[in-house]
């Protein structure tokens, strides 16, 4: 009798587990569609293409990393420790923080002996949840199938000095007591040059530019309120990450901010608010933005992609890409965002993409690139 | 009971209701003053012109200021003093609460009713100056017992500056005429 | 009984109503200087409560008729109204008022604190007189403004305050540099320091050169229009445009003069901008 309740509890246990295992695995067996899940010493054989890329990124999801590098390719040409910093990063990059989620595919292409597939693979990052869509090729190897996994180019930059004579503000604060008067730094003076307000399926979306008339650095951001035709307040929201917040003398960042939800028919107009702070701040790392163009992705959709190059001798851990675009008349009908997952090491370069709607695509006639950017060591 | 004894009793009765009633009329309440209206005209502001957002934010700014002002009074606490005044008005709003706790006087301030005029309105809008006609009951209360109620008129000089979200009163000081 | 209840009535109807009635009056100045002393006089009328309020003070005592209570000079610092109440049976009041003493002291609000050169009314000043009792003095006084820049007197402008303060407007310098603010009155002197910085950049130029991979590129010293270096750290971008698409960089001045770097093949068209100033384009070839 005493024995009965954990054996109860036990055998309940028991039975569930076994009940998940093979709910999960009749889920798997949906043509197209797979979705990470697998317990430890349970994996089911790589039998089929699906099954093996299921098998791989189940385990990277569990950093089971031995087990996932069994399933890459021989003929892949790379060692474990390169597979695994792939999928962890390094250099205290967005990907260093980040942990797969889930990921789902399809197949492009399937023969006897080669697969080939496309995956969206979803992060969970300090920014935010973060797609990625990358293809996979897979071999068959006997009754298995293995990913072939592309070997990373890393940039082999040589051991250098590289001088920081770039300018750097420092922020003083008075000594002397709180004398009405006496504290004699006002706050930097930014302007707004632009304002857009369109709605979108998402809700309005109000967005334009903010430069920095003044002489020293400024912290900003940018608020907006929409107010019914009686002037009452119907929403208010800021800004956020879709601004670059540090902008040195004369620089010109996009803003944009987001109403979801809501839409523009009952607004009659848009108050906006810019804040500006002091803060210390330097002006290095330039970063350049080379070779923008706007292609199109695996998926047929709009994007605007590039290279950023580190010119400094600092490494950015993580590069924030904020993209501005145009119409014919110089208005600006978007802003787009996006976090590149590597760090940018000095003296070298690293791709980017943003998404452009498919809405705004056609209008597109220019766009202007400007590159936020967050590094560990900076004080 | 008698009939006498019973009137008696009644008429001792009726006599010390009334003068309970009478009594408790006086005695201090709890409820807070809620009528209290605020005017600003500014078209004798200057050199620069007050906007009419800014205009919104003092009129509003103000109005919470003399609530927190007459609770503060009455109550004996400092609290409401944090936020709508700094410098020398807070000061000495300050000064007055801890003399009151000290003394175990307190103040009321009712049926207030201020008329604002914007005298100065600095180039780069950091200050104001206001002259306000007030008019409201003064009630003097010494240890929870009235010993004054008369309705006044005050001019006073207020500066007030923009704070982190509010305008703040910086300077409340009364004179005898503007 | 009846005579019992007749009895009643009196003592709460005269209990209700108060027994004594003060026959004098409280005397009290109408008005006071802060950190002046004063006397109040009172009537002789017996035992009675004192009580003064007013800003920041709140007292009460007990004194004896006809006593005449002494104020001191701490006690009326702060400028105000004054109620003086006493209390014997009924209570009598009268009200007072205190006074700002002479200035001791200058406060001076100036703005900005950076500004461009040659902007017209671009520096405001604004001085407002207190006692050494934090009093606003609302008596008009003479307050003097100076702008002094590199130890030239550039502006002297006499003023009078009204309501309690004083003010100026001025066209900021020609010329980059500190510009000292002085407010003067009698012996009291405030000083604040405004940065005169230069305008935005005007004639941006820029030139290039090929290098290995693309093309360097360099602006000529960057000038206001007044010829006024604009100050390090300024941000200018540039723009390459060519057959791999766009390339930017936003590039600070040092010393002077922005460079960069930029990949490009082929024909390239490059320019310059910074803030919302253009600057001129150059069209260059990258020859393999």
């Amino acid at each position: 009798m005493k024995l009965a309740l954990p054996l109860i509890l036990v055998g309940v246990t028991v039975g569930l587990m076994a009940f998940g295992l093979a709910a999960n695995r009749r889920a798997g067996g949906t043509v197209g569609v797979a979705e990470g899940a697998a317990l430890p010493g349970l994996t089911p054989k790589s039998s089929t293409p699906e099954q093996g890329l299921t098998n791989l990124l189940s385990a990277v999801r569990r950093h089971s990393w031995d087990q996932a590098f069994s399933i890459v390719s021989k003929s892949s040409g790379i060692d474990e420790p390169s597979f695994i910093q792939g999928w962890i990063g390094s250099n205290g990059s967005l990907r260093s923080f980040s942990n797969l989620e889930s990921f789902d595919s399809r197949p492009l292409h399937i023969t006897n002996d080669e697969a080939y597939f496309r995956v969206r693979l979803r992060w969970t990052t300090p920014v935010g949840p973060v797609d990625d869509v990358r293809d996979f090729r897979l071999l068959r190897n006997g009754e298995t199938w293995e990913v072939v996994w592309p070997k990373t180019q890393v940039s082999n930059v040589p051991a250098q000095v590289i001088p920081v004579t770039y300018l750097r503000w420092d922020l003083v604060t008075g000594s002397a007591k709180d004398e009405w008067g006496s504290q004699n730094v006002d706050a930097p003076r930014v302007r707004i040059i632009s304002m857009n307000a369109v709605d979108t399926a998402e809700g309005a979306v109000v967005m334009g530019e903010v430069v920095n008339e003044d002489t020293i650095p400024a912290f900003i951001n940018v608020n907006a309120t929409l107010l019914d035709a009686k002037g009452n307040a119907i929403d208010d929201e800021n800004s956020f990450d879709k601004i670059a917040h540090i902008l040195l003398p004369k620089q010109v960042t996009p803003y944009r901010i987001d109403f979801p939800n809501f839409s523009l028919k009952n607004v009659q107009n848009v108050r906006m608010n810019v804040k500006a702070a002091l803060v210390p701040a330097s002006a290095d790392p330039v970063i350049g933005v080379m070779n923008q163009k706007v292609a199109s992705d695996a998926q047929g959709e709009s994007i605007l992609q590039g290279d950023l190059f580190n010119e400094s001798g600092q490494t950015v851990n993580i590069p924030h890409v904020i993209a501005s675009f145009y119409d014919s008349n110089g208005k600006v009908i978007w802003v787009s965002d996006g976090y590149v997952d590597r760090a940018l090491l000095p003296q070298s370069s690293e791709p980017f993409a943003v998404q452009i709607p498919q809405a705004v695509a056609a209008k597109v006639q220019n766009f202007h690139v400007v590159v936020n950017q967050y590094s560990l060591d900076r004080s | 009971m008698t009939r006498q004894a019973r009137c008696a009793s009644h008429a001792f009765f009726a006599l010390f209701s009334l003068a309970a009633f009478l009594c408790c009329g006086s005695l201090p309440g709890r409820a807070g003053d809620s009528t209290l209206s605020v005017q600003l005209d500014t078209s004798r502001a200057g050199p620069r012109v007050v906007e009419s957002l800014t205009r919104q934010r003092i009129l509003r700014d103000y109005r919470f200021a003399w609530r927190s002002l007459s609770e503060a009074v009455e109550f004996n606490t400092l609290n409401p003093l944090n936020g709508p005044f700094v410098g020398d008005a807070k000061r000495w709003l300050s000064e007055t609460v801890t003399s009151q706790q000290k003394s175990g006087i307190s103040q009321r301030y009712t049926h207030q009713s201020h008329e604002l005029g914007a005298v100065f309105y600095a180039p780069e809008g950091d200050v104001i100056e206001l002259h306000d006609t007030a008019r409201y009951e003064l009630e003097i209360f010494d240890a929870g017992k009235a010993v004054d109620s008369q309705p006044i008129v005050v001019h006073y000089v207020v500066l007030m500056t923009p704070g982190s979200d509010r305008w703040v009163i910086r300077q409340l000081q009364a004179v005898p005429q503007f | 009984m009846r005579r019992i209840l007749v009895w009643m009535a009196v003592c709460v109807i005269q209990a209700l109503s108060g027994g004594i009635v003060l026959a004098q009056d409280l005397h009290a100045p109408a008005s006071v200087t802060a950190g002046d002393e004063m006397t109040i006089s009172t009537p002789a009328t017996g035992n009675a409560t004192f009580y003064l309020v007013g800003p920041g003070i709140s007292r009460r005592s007990s004194i004896t008729g006809g006593e005449t209570i002494r104020l001191r000079p701490d006690d009326l610092r702060n400028a105000g109204r004054y109620m003086v109440l006493l209390c014997s049976g009924t209570c009598q009041s009268t009200a007072f008022y205190v006074n700002a003493a002479t200035p001791g002291s200058l406060t001076f609000l100036v703005h900005p604190s950076r500004v461009p050169v040659s902007q017209p009314d671009a520096i405001s000043g604004v001085a407002l007189p207190f006692d050494q009792f934090h009093n606003l003095v609302l008596t008009p006084v003479a307050v003097d403004f100076h702008l002094t820049s590199s130890k030239a007197l550039v502006l002297s402008q006499p003023a009078s305050t009204r309501n309690g303060v004083a003010w100026f407007r001025a066209t900021s310098g020609k010329s980059a540099g500190m510009l000292e603010v002085t407010a003067m009155l009698g012996d009291l002197s405030v000083r604040r320091v405004v940065q005169q910085v230069a305008s935005d950049p005007c004639n941006l130029s820029i030139t290039g050169q090929q290098v290995r991979g693309g093309f360097l590129v360099r602006t000529v010293p960057v000038r206001d229009c007044a010829g006024d270096a604009v100050p390090d750290g300024t941000i200018v971008s540039f723009t390459a445009t060519g057959a791999n698409g766009k390339s930017t960089v936003d590039a600070p001045l040092k010393h002077g003069i922005a460079q960069a770097q930029i990949a490009a093949s082929g024909d390239t068209v490059i320019s310059v901008a910074s803030g919302v100033v253009m600057g001129n384009e150059l069209h260059l070839r990258n020859q393999p």
